[in-house]
Formats: C-alpha cells, structure tokens, sequence
C-alpha cells in the first residue's frame, strides 16, 4: 500500500518538485520576513527643546540627545518634522507615531538635577492600530529619555490615532479575514474548476458551443457567489460573535471584500489552466496563501522585513486586502482614503482575468 | 457528411503517431463504425472530428465545414457521447440534460418535451432526479447518450458508448439508431466489440491509426472469405489483440 502511494507520488513529477519545492521556498520566506525583531518603525520627532545654559558658555539640550539616541536605534526610523505635520502623517499612515520633546525639556531636566519639584511634558501620538508596535516605539522613546538624561519627572501624553487602543482580537481580525479569503476562496475554486477536468467533462463541453471565455466567465461567476457567502460567514463571525471593531462604512468594508475575492477567484481560474488535477490544484493554494501571510503585513510589518523583501510585499494582492481592511475596520477610513488600494485590487482582478482568458484551453491539446 | 484527408495526429512532439494518414467519407443517413483495437487511434479521431483536438496535418470536415477552424459554425448541429460518461456525477440526470440542452440553446419547453422522448425511449424514466454518481453503469451511458442525442444534433459521435449496455437494451438502441439514421441523422460509432460494429452500415478497420480497410459488414467478410467481422478483424490485424 505504502509502495503503492509513494510510486503514484513519483510518476506525478509536479506533485513531486512541490513536495520539495513548496516547503523550501514556504521555509525560506519565513525565515527572512520573521527572522528579526520589529525595526524601523517610522516616526517623526518635533524636538522644540530651546536647551538651557547651566553655566556661562555650555548649553545643556536633552532634547538633541534624545534625538540622537532615537536616530541610532534600529527599532524606529526617525524623521524630523513639526507635531502637526507628523500628526497627519500617522492619520495618513505615512508613520507611525510623532513625538513632540517641548521647549523646556532642558530646564526641567536642570531643575529636576538641581532637586527642583517640577516636570516636563512630552507628547506622543500614535497609531494604536498595532500594539506590538505602539510597545517598541515606547520602548524605544523610553530607552532614548533614559539614556540621554536623568530625568525621571516627566509625564508621557500619549494620544492614539484612530480613536483609541484596539484589543489584540481588533488589530487581527481584519489580516485574519483577508487571510481567510486568500486561502479559503483560492482553495475551493481551485479544486470546483480542476474537478472539471478529472471528472471527464471537460472534452465533451470542448465538443459544444460553449466557447473558452464563456466557461471562463460562468466559472468566474460561480465561484464569485461561493466567495461572497465566505465574505458573509467570515464577517458576521467576525463582527457578529467576536464584535470587531468596525469604525468605517460597513458597506465598504463588504465591496472591498467582495472586490478581493472576485481577485482570488479569478487567481484560481487562472492557475487552474495549469493544475492536471486536483491534488495539484490543492497544492496551489498553500504555496499562494503562506507567502501572502509572512510577507503581506499580516504578522510582520512591512518596513520591518529586509530591504529587498519589501518590494515583494507590494506586488502581493493580500498586502492591499490586509490594508483595506485595516483602513476600514479599525482607521475608519473612507473610498476616498482607499481608493488607491482598492484601484489596485481592481487592477489586480483585471490583470489575473486577463491571465486567465489568455491561457484558458478551449481544446484538448491547446 | 464527415471527411478526412491524410489526417495525422501527433503527441509528445512527435514521438506517438495516433493517427496516420486517415482518409475517409462518411455519407449523410448512414451509420459508420470505426473499429479496431484500444489505442489504435478510434478516439484521437473522433476528437479532431468534434474539434476537440486540431490535426497534425491532414484536413477533417464535418457537415461540409473544415475542422477545427469552423467548430463555431459545427459544435450546435453535432452530438458527442464520449468514451468516459462525461457526466456530472453530483447533479441529477434532469440536471445534467438541462445543463447540456442550455448549452445547445434549446428552450425549457423544447428541452421537456425531448428529455421526457429520451427517457423512454432509452428507458431512465423515473431516474430522472437521481444522482449519476447512484446511477448503474449502464444508466449512465444511457444518460451520457440521452445529453448527445437531446438537441436532436445532424451528426452523432458515440465513442464506445454501447459498452456496458446489456444484450437486450443494446438491440433496443440500434433498432433506434436505425430509426434516427432513417430520419437522415449520420451516426459515427466506434467500438471494439466486433459483433455490434456488424450492424453498421460501413465498417471501418483501424490499425496503428491507419485504415486498413473499409466496407459493408457483408462485403468485407465476402472480401476475407471468413464468416464474422471478428475475423475480418483478426485477419487484417495479423491477431495482434494487443494494442497497436
């Protein structure tokens, strides 16, 4: 019995190059994109600090060594900016966090050595989207105060972006739906169009009028229901049972699902021309959805990955669902802040129908 | 009605020659069998006859129309039994003559009035919503035959679709076939059950996908001076039963 599977496993040569081939490369991408710690973050520092002159020609200025301190710390990637500016950057998810060092930091720092009664205020806005996040940039900020000063009299103002801290269960689900949609929705089409082709029907709808392109559409249409019913469970479980916060227009946050699915179901069709059956079809499906995990955001951030990851990321269709969802879910963002990533799904969806229509058999030996 | 020219085929970049310089013609109204043994070349055929697959070299015409470039014009007016059920094993039988009759164009009313013919005639009735997958064999080549036969096509390619029908319903069919062919449908068979390719009207001899010879039942067996198409057959074959 034993013989006999592992002599069909090795007539089927590319059944066999994914036996080796797709725990490699699954292997190999996880082992770059989670291989380090979370790393620069970026951030913007508005260092109003003024320092202070303790004695005739030195001039003390804590803020500038806070600064220093943070700019050699590979957990952040500082930027230099004003706190209002630095604000809209986190609003606009161009950073992650702004902090603000004010004018006085200097002299509280030299009144508080002194043994002076008094502290200093320093602000910090950031996103709350991301704990794990939000807790290495603070860790970071915390590290710089104490290295440059000695200051221990001051009070941190933090403030978070998009209306607050989110539970570990918010900051996950809407990585968890794009992932559930990749996998789940490539997978079940994957397998309903190869069926087509084990189960012998295939060359007789050859022999009708069916034509390629409009087999190709009633797959895609079929299969566009079966992804929308996933959309309906994944969310209502979601927002239903596990009360993920959706701070945006529900019914944004259905089309961007449904738009990303259409994109999975017209992936499937596509890589279906090139499955022979469905054990390779089934094979397909994991080798997409674990790279799209490690390298979409979904468990490292982006800028946290290696430098020549990173570009990857943004070529892969689920970085844009992680950030639809992210955006709509928990930022609140509207079609106009999503536009872009939901021009890119379109995009993506287009591209992939194109590939499909391209490579679609409309005979046995095309 | 069907023609082929020195029809070849190729596979695996011209190291398998299915078939090898076919030349037939196939008249309109009449019953055709090809035969021969398995691999001899009988389905590789069929399938560039349907436009399934395209020809090597050599040309194939049906209904008049060249193959495969005019597949469009052709697919409407023939029908296709293939060798496998080709089947939809999780619908019903009414699921899957639906699924086939739309593809065809045909009406809901036009589409009743023939799957409830077919059905008595090829004896499903009452196994209309079945499953194919609890069908008996035999069922589902009567039901592969019924979704061939249901847009009443000018043409019919039965690839071994008589296999696994009992002696009796088997005689039932070709009395049918008859029938049909006297309403001017041309039937294309093939089969490597010699005694059932006797009933044809022409019979044609593959071998290593050439045609070794063609006749009536009665001529060809007059020609061999044996007494059964079998022979003719195992004569002509040199009794290689093996695959060519």
């Amino acid at each position: 019995m034993a013989g006999r599977v592992l002599a069909q496993i090795r007539r089927d040569r590319r059944t066999l190059a994914m036996l080796f081939a797709m725990p490699a490369v699954v292997m190999l991408i996880f082992g770059f994109a989670l291989g380090g710690q979370v790393s620069n973050v970026p951030i913007v520092v508005d260092n109003q600090d003024a320092g202070y002159g303790a004695s005739p020609g030195t001039t003390l200025n804590v803020g500038s060594h806070i600064l220093s301190s943070l700019q050699t710390d590979s957990a952040v990637s500082v930027t230099t900016g004003s706190f209002a500016s630095g604000k809209q950057g986190v609003d606009s998810g161009a950073y992650f966090a702004v902090v603000l060092i004010p004018s006085n930091f200097s002299q509280v720092a030299f009144k508080q050595i002194q043994g002076q009664n008094v502290s200093a205020v320093i602000q910090l806005y950031i996103d709350g989207t991301k704990p794990s996040i939000a807790a290495t940039v603070l860790g970071a900020l915390q590290g710089a105060i104490q290295n440059s000063s000695r200051v221990k009299g001051f009070s941190l103002v933090q403030q978070y972006a998009y209306g607050g801290k989110f539970s570990g269960l918010d900051v996950s689900l809407p990585s968890v739906i794009a992932f559930v949609l990749t996998f789940l929705v490539l997978l079940i089409s994957l397998l309903t169009v190869s069926r087509e082709t084990t189960s012998g029907t295939l060359p007789r709808l050859y022999t009708t009028p069916l034509t390629a392109v409009e087999r190709l559409v009633g797959y895609t249409l079929s299969l566009l229901v079966v992804g929308v019913m996933m959309v309906v469970v994944v969310l209502a479980v979601g927002i239903g049972l596990f009360g993920a916060v959706v701070r945006g227009d529900p019914l944004l946050l259905f089309g961007a699902a449904v738009l990303y699915a259409l994109s999975q179901v017209l992936l499937a069709v596509f890589l279906s021309n090139f499955a022979r059956n469905e054990f390779q079809a089934v094979q397909l499906a994991p080798l997409i959805a674990l790279p799209s995990m490690a390298l979409s955001g979904m468990l490292v951030p982006i800028f946290s990955l290696p430098a020549w990851i990173q570009p990857i990321s943004k070529v892969i269709p689920m970085y844009y669902a992680n950030q639809l969802f992210e955006g709509i879910m928990l930022k609140g963002y509207g079609v106009c802040s999503m536009a872009f990533d939901l021009l890119v799904v379109v995009t993506i969806a287009v591209l992939f129908l194109a590939l499909a229509m391209t490579t679609v058999k409309d005979r046995m030996d095309a | 009605m069907i023609e082929c020219e020195n029809l070849v085929k190729e596979f695996n970049e011209g190291k398998l020659r299915a078939v090898n310089g076919l030349t037939l013609n196939i008249r309109k109204g009449e019953i055709y069998a090809l035969i021969g043994a398995n691999g001899s070349g009988k389905t590789t055929t069929v399938n560039m006859m349907t436009g399934a697959l395209v020809p090597t070299s050599g040309r194939v015409s049906v209904l008049g129309i060249e193959m495969p470039h005019g597949k469009h014009l052709v697919s409407g007016r023939i029908g296709v039994a293939p060798q496998e059920y080709s089947l939809y094993s999780d619908l019903t039988l009414e699921q899957n003559a639906s699924f086939f009759a739309k593809l065809y164009g045909m009406d809901s009313k036009r589409f009743g009035r023939r799957f409830g013919e077919l059905n008595d005639i090829l004896r499903l009735r009452g196994r209309e919503h079945s499953l194919v997958s609890n069908l008996s064999g035999g069922m589902k080549r009567r039901a592969s035959i019924e979704c061939a036969l249901l847009h009443e096509p000018e043409v019919v390619f039965f690839d071994e679709a008589t296999v696994g029908i009992d002696p009796v319903l088997r005689a039932f069919l070709w009395d049918y076939f008859r029938s049909l062919r006297s309403n001017g449908l041309t039937i294309l068979l093939t089969s490597h059950v010699m005694d059932e390719a006797g009933k044809a009207d022409r019979i044609g001899l593959l071998r290593a996908g050439k045609l070794v010879d063609e006749g009536e039942p009665n001529t060809l067996m007059a020609r061999h001076n044996v007494r059964s198409i079998e022979d003719v057959f195992l004569k002509l074959s040199g009794k290689e039963l093996t695959d060519a």
